[in-house]
């Protein structure tokens, strides 16, 4: 009985008092008004909290010389010193380039490949075809990197992996393709695409599937043949979801998938196998030095960093439309 | 004040319950009646807590036993996180020196055990330079678990062997001599060319007993650290390291070694040889009955003579330096965090010297006799068939063997081999390890730990290790390989060799 009068009397102060405290009131009112949607909000916040905001309290090992007996606060202070030790390291140009190299690569060659099979796939006009090729290339994705590693030993064998005797009859050499390191590189991106490529066409296969159907019959009429019809229709209809994609891809770039290298890596092809990953792995995990190989890492997701921002603003200047 | 003074004293006594009731969670950590250990297991399965072997062991000990099996791939990683966690076990099983352990010990995470363990009778150790091998430069953090210092040993298939009409290899020449013939005379007699010397896996890394190291040493290019004109220098920097590696190349550029050698699978090391494509092994003795099991499992009434063996091989300068590990596999620490005061440390010490004791090793490497093995002329032969229960001992005694220190020797019953061939191997074994270990040739620097190898020591020898394959494989040649050794002075390697040899002149004292 009392609580809508109290209600009202509240509101008719907001309503007088002057404005400073009335958007204090204003908000507690507002979340009054929002207060489920704002216990939905809840989970979603604690989760980002926990699990993602939480442990990069963490990330201030890469500022201690950090000892596990002591703990992450025991840990002497050091400052920037494990920043200072990458970049005068001279692994550093070395890790950068492969780095950089195997994502532009991946970049340049899968990422492409993925929206081209797309393409085809759309183009197919028998269902069951299409069906089946489609799932015939999403199983790929399901392997681990460790059978595909080991397909590709068996594949590549020295001497005797149909693959090796394939590869050298045709370009007529006789190397050992697992361990010379001008070899490693393709290995890398062809095991990417045939692992990754069908599994990324999904999301394009669902863009494709909103493009405007009257348009193509309006085409078709105008005389537009199968590759006009992509160019000026396919292509443009799902062009906002290749820039997202881009961008997503972009700020994946330099994880360049830390069990695939380290499986492919040996003494002979080190020298273009070792990437920001595999060297945090190694230095870290396998020699303790945790504080030097978080500084690593950091490093590595602030340039992950700049490099989504700087796609994104580049995208908005060419097209209007970025990721945020 | 009469009357406060009792109050304070109830006050003290009734927090110091609150304190002891608050930190024995689970059990009172003063009296240390349960002790808790954390120790890696090999097997598929960690032992059960409540099995045979585990309750034998307790009432061996008198103590309630809390054991942490954690499988042996991530030990290493598993034993830094508990170590910054706050559930920190009585007795840690630490694998090596790694910079992590050294890191923490530094940091006085573990007691130094250097002056206690004389006092206790089954952990005053029999072989002290182990122990110093073991130790921290010179600062001993754990009971060391003794391993022979002795494995190296090559592995040749015999039949081929005679077939040829040849020698057991006595000096790495005959090594060069045998190889060859095995890849070019057809010792399986099948008309075709498909045969090689030696295989070796993907094992670069320096100083992990890797048939490279082992050839290396067998050459006089000593063992990780050599002393020469007065200091101590890596074996990578002598003559005889190159000379070694000249040897090595010339075999895998004659084809006399497989050609993936640097892709290799190790677990596939064995597969050549029982196929009769590979004719040799360069690796720690123990394999010899890993073959020999090979071929008895494919054919049970012909497998002998398949396999034949020698320990180390005799250097071009005709003298022998046997190729030793450091002679321990890790060692139990005590962590300080969870071991507290001096009177705990005794308690767990205690504990410690029972578990070395003759019957608590002879139940964890041999099992429990009647159940699993009988004693027959000093030797533990298992009984076969097994029971249940004896095939249970039979494996939680794999893991469990992973406690045991035998600083003092091995206190348990030799196993007694399946068949009369089988044991005479063996013997035959033991005699040539025993023999070469006259002429071990010591890791002068293993006490040691230099700064700055713990910081980079992995990265440095890297470099030296993938210039070694290269090599190898021909991708670079020999100046290539010096210059990966300058390199490796020059990232830092010069200021190990400094640290590692004030150490030496310290300790020489």
């Amino acid at each position: 009985m009392t609580a809508p009068v109290v209600e009202a009397k509240a509101s008719e102060r907001a309503a007088t008092t002057p404005p400073a405290p009335a958007r204090r009131r204003g908000f507690a009112v507002h979340f009054a008004h929002y207060k489920w949607l704002y216990l939905l909000l809840l989970p979603g916040v604690l989760y980002f909290a926990i699990f993602r905001y939480g442990p990069m309290y963490g990330v201030s090992i890469a500022f201690k010389d950090y000892v596990p007996f002591l703990g992450v606060n025991g840990s002497p202070w050091v400052g920037v010193q494990h920043f200072q030790d990458f970049f005068a390291n001279p692994d550093f140009p070395r890790l950068l380039g492969n780095t950089l190299i195997l994502a532009f690569l991946n970049l340049g060659i899968a990422f492409p490949l993925t929206i081209v099979l797309a393409l085809l796939l759309n183009e197919v006009r028998l269902s069951v075809l299409k069906r089946t090729v489609q799932t015939l290339v999403y199983i790929p994705h399901f392997l681990s990197w460790t059978i595909v590693a080991s397909l590709s030993f068996l594949l590549f064998a020295l001497d005797i992996g149909p693959l090796f005797q394939f590869v050298n009859g045709l370009f007529g050499t006789n190397v050992d393709i697992l361990s010379d390191p001008n070899w490693f590189r393709p290995l890398i991106v062809l095991q990417e695409i045939w692992k990754n490529t069908g599994w990324g066409t999904i999301i394009f296969l669902a863009a494709l599937a909103t493009v405007d159907q009257d348009q193509y019959e309006a085409a078709i009429i105008d005389g537009a043949g199968r590759f006009r019809r992509v160019w000026h229709i396919t292509l443009p209809g799902i062009r906002s979801t290749i820039i997202v994609m881009l961008i997503l891809a972009i700020g994946q770039m330099l994880n360049t998938g830390f069990e695939q290298i380290y499986l492919m890596t040996n003494a002979l092809n080190r020298s273009v196998a070792d990437v920001f990953d595999t060297y945090v792995y190694f230095v870290g995990i396998t020699q303790g030095a945790y504080s030097y190989s978080t500084a690593v890492g950091l490093f590595k997701s602030l340039v992950g960093i700049v490099l989504i921002f700087g796609t994104n603003w580049l995208s908005k200047r060419f097209n209007q439309s970025g990721l945020f | 004040m009469i009357r406060r003074k009792p109050t304070l004293a109830a006050a003290v006594v009734v927090s110091a319950a609150l304190a002891l009731t608050a930190c024995g969670g689970e059990a009172p950590a003063s009296d240390l009646s349960s002790v808790k250990i954390m120790a890696p297991f090999l097997e598929a399965q960690p032992p059960t807590a409540d099995g045979a072997v585990q309750k034998k062991l307790e009432e061996l000990t008198g103590k309630d036993v809390n054991i942490t099996w954690t499988p042996n791939a991530s030990y290493e990683d598993k034993m830094n996180i508990t170590l910054a966690s706050s559930e920190i076990p009585h007795v840690l099983v630490v694998q090596g020196k790694t910079p992590g352990f050294v890191k923490n010990a530094e940091a006085g995470a573990f007691w130094d055990l250097t002056d206690k363990l004389k006092d206790y009778p089954n952990l005053k150790t029999t072989f002290p330079e182990v122990q110093q091998n073991a130790s921290v430069n010179g600062k001993v953090y754990g009971v060391y678990r003794g391993r022979n210092p002795i494995r190296a040993a090559v592995m040749f298939r015999q039949d081929w062997l005679d077939k040829l009409g040849l020698k057991a290899p006595e000096t790495t020449e005959d090594l060069y001599k045998v190889a060859k013939a095995f890849t070019e005379q057809d010792p399986d007699g099948n008309g075709q060319n498909d045969t090689y010397g030696i295989t070796i896996p993907k094992w670069g890394a320096l100083g992990t007993n890797s048939p490279y190291d082992m050839i290396e040493t067998w050459y006089g290019a000593g063992n990780r650290w050599t002393e020469r004109d007065g200091k101590l220098v890596p074996s990578f920097e002598t003559e005889e390291f190159l000379e070694a590696n000249r040897f090595i190349k010339k075999m895998v550029d004659e084809k006399l070694i497989n050609p993936d050698f640097a892709t290799f699978d190790g677990t596939k090391w064995n597969e050549p040889f029982f196929n009769g494509k590979g004719g040799m092994i360069v690796d720690v003795d123990s394999r010899v009955s890993v073959l020999i099991n090979l071929f008895k499992q494919a054919n049970p009434n012909d497998f002998e003579n398949k396999v034949g063996f020698v320990g180390s091989l005799k250097g071009p300068d005709g003298e022998l330096h046997a190729h030793p590990t450091d002679g321990y596999s890790g060692f139990l620490a005590v962590p300080k965090s969870s071991v507290k005061t001096e009177a705990d440390l005794k308690n767990v010490l205690t504990f410690l010297d029972k578990l070395n004791s003759k019957e608590v090793a002879v139940l964890m490497n041999n099992g429990i006799e009647g159940v699993n093995f009988t004693v027959e002329e000093g030797l533990a032969a298992t009984i076969k068939p097994e029971t249940p229960e004896g095939k249970v001992v039979n494996t939680d005694i794999k893991s469990f063997a992973q406690l045991g220190t035998n600083v003092t020797g091995n206190n348990f019953y030799p196993v007694k081999q399946a068949s009369e061939y089988e044991q005479k191997v063996f013997d035959d074994r033991v005699a040539v390890m025993a023999e070469d270990l006259k002429s071990a040739v010591y890791n002068p620097a293993a006490a040691f730990v230099s700064p700055t190898y713990v910081a980079k020591g992995a990265q440095l020898d890297n470099i030296v290790a993938d210039a070694r394959i290269k090599y190898l494989a021909g991708q670079t040649d020999e100046q290539g390989l010096k210059d990966a050794i300058k390199l490796w002075n020059t990232s830092g390697g010069d200021k190990v060799k400094e640290e590692i040899n004030k150490l030496w002149q310290e300790n020489k004292k």
